[in-house]
């Protein structure tokens, strides 16, 4: 295994470690802010890394890489959002 | 879809390659465009949930709890997986290994299929204990959200019997991939698709 190879089986294994956490949260029944709070930064997390070493947008300053990241910025937000609605809701 | 297809090498196009953006970005602009109205047409699912999230909060609290959430997990982690066999394609035909590459890639439409069969056993559970799409909005937007991503699932799929067979054909090289680099890139997008839904489905209450 090259080192290529080897980087992307460690963001694989991680990106299944944080679905695992992920699912873990869920049976937990934390507070719904924390959980959501959490699962913003995981999809956060697992979005970034798919678009860099899995795509392989990892060009400095390119527009694509800028728009693919803002939607894992904006996306995750959204999620938060989601999750406070519900806690003012309660 | 035509654009996608066209871009993985499925179609003829008369329209010669755009050389501007060539080498700085991966694959070619036909996927891109491709993937970016794929990602706005769940962004606009995500805004929906939302919505509906903050006028029937009873319904999404307790929506997650009535959905079979090892299935949930088992579809992540043959999505993340999956996607990871099409990497590890494109490093191989990237060093000109085609056999290897096909294996991989063989592996990657293994997991999509595993992706269908499980969503297929989930909605014969669903049904048999009454999580119907008529049951309330959480439900509803469950079945949307995950019907139109099996949707993309079924074309990156198809997307991928394709470039297996060009491949076979010797169709890839070191030198010149990028159907099957555009393939794996529209896969990589679903994927995506998914991480996002799975906790919005499962998890969040």
């Amino acid at each position: 295994m090259d080192t290529q190879e080897k980087r992307v089986t460690l963001v694989w294994l991680a990106l299944v470690a944080l679905t695992l956490g992920s699912a873990w949260l869920g049976e937990e029944g934390l507070p719904v802010v924390a959980t959501a709070l959490v699962v913003a930064l995981i999809v956060a997390a697992k979005g970034l890394l798919v678009i860099r070493h899995y795509m392989g947008l990892e060009e400095e300053g390119s527009r694509l890489r800028s728009v693919m990241r803002l939607y894992f910025v904006v996306v995750p937000a959204l999620i938060l959002v989601a999750g406070g609605t519900s806690w003012l809701a309660a | 879809m035509e654009l996608a297809m066209k871009s993985m090498g499925v179609m003829g196009s008369m329209v010669p390659p755009s050389t501007e953006l060539k080498g700085s970005v991966p694959g070619n602009r036909g996927i891109w465009v491709g993937i970016l109205c794929e990602l706005a047409e769940f962004a606009l699912m995500f805004l929906a949930y939302a919505w509906f999230k903050y006028t029937h909060p009873e319904d999404f609290h307790r929506g997650p709890a009535m959905l079979y959430t090892a299935c949930g997990v088992a579809n992540t982690v043959t999505m993340l997986t999956s996607g990871y066999f099409a990497v590890r394609a494109l490093l191989a035909i990237q060093r000109n290994d085609r056999r290897s590459a096909r294996n991989w890639l063989i592996g990657t439409l293994l997991g999509g299929l595993a992706f269908l069969g499980i969503k297929a056993w989930e909605f014969s559970w669903n049904i048999d204990h009454g999580v119907v799409g008529t049951g309330n909005s959480f439900v509803a937007m469950y079945y949307y959200l995950t019907f139109n991503h099996l949707v993309h699932v079924v074309w990156g799929c198809l997307g991928l019997i394709w470039v297996i067979l060009r491949n076979e054909f010797g169709a890839y090289s070191a030198e010149d991939h990028e159907g099957l680099e555009a393939a794996t890139l529209y896969w990589h997008a679903t994927d995506l698709a998914w991480i996002v839904i799975f906790p919005l489905l499962y998890v969040l209450r």
